[in-house]
């Protein structure tokens, strides 16, 4: 059960795996080969089980859920990475602001 | 060859409560193991970050790096299938994943056309699991402002 749950998942990253790849061909002008997007699926499938860390940053902070500040010390080594998810972090939550305010 | 052996003697460790190293550190430092140009080996530098899909933020690099050696974390990637030697860390998680990968790389090194990867999880897949627009939306992944 456990095994089909987790080729489920697989399946569902390398099909998502193939489109942002097939998006990145086309902008680049490049093919990738099955092997290699069927690489780049499993490299992502086994980093979302890294960030299991997201956990522990948590329970550093002395809380159960996840928020984005976790998220945000995940990108804490790159000052690119950081910039990026932290305006994405904002962009999020001035969106969720406003939708709070048409209700 | 000079041997360099790295043992001080109590003695030395005593003399320094400095950050830095005190002349006579200084003096084995220089002598031993710095490198200078008559030693015919390339100052060693690591690789700096570059994301190909953001703006870049971080340093840009020196020019005089072409001078130096930039060690790769690629050279060697045919030995990277199977666990090195560990003296008192062990591997993490996050090693043999990358483990793991070098060795499903090997593997399908060789196979043409059609992808083992693929064919075996092509069952797998609910469709409900993945985001069915994503011909309109997936471009935005990479581009950023």
């Amino acid at each position: 059960r456990r095994l089909a749950s987790f080729q489920r998942l697989r399946a569902a990253v390398h099909y998502t795996a193939g489109c942002l790849c097939q998006g990145v061909a086309e902008e680049k002008g490049v093919q990738f080969s099955k092997q290699t997007i069927a690489a780049i699926s499993e490299i992502t499938f086994r980093q979302c089980g890294t960030d299991g860390c997201f956990l522990i940053i948590c329970r550093h902070a002395k809380r159960s859920t996840v928020t984005s500040e976790d998220v945000k010390l995940l990108a804490r080594r790159s000052s690119s990475l950081l910039k990026y998810i932290t305006q994405k972090s904002e962009e999020l939550a001035s969106s969720n602001m406003e939708q709070k305010e048409k209700k | 060859i000079l041997s360099r052996g790295r043992r001080s003697s109590p003695k030395q460790i005593h003399c320094h409560e400095n950050w830095s190293l005190s002349p006579e550190e200084f003096e084995i430092w220089d002598r031993l193991y710095r490198l200078k140009e008559s030693d015919g080996a390339k100052e060693p530098i690591l690789p700096q970050i570059q994301f190909e899909t953001l703006e870049n933020l971080e340093e840009t690099s020196k020019p005089e790096e072409e001078a130096a050696h930039k060690l790769s974390l690629s050279e060697w990637r045919i030995w990277q299938n199977r666990p090195f030697p560990t003296s008192i860390v062990d591997h993490s998680d996050r090693c043999y994943h990358f483990i793991s990968v070098m060795e499903m790389i090997e593997l399908m090194r060789h196979e043409q056309g059609d992808c083992s990867y693929e064919l075996e999880l092509r069952p797998h897949l609910h469709i409900e699991d993945v985001n069915v627009q994503r011909n309109k939306s997936h471009l935005s992944v990479t581009n950023s402002t």
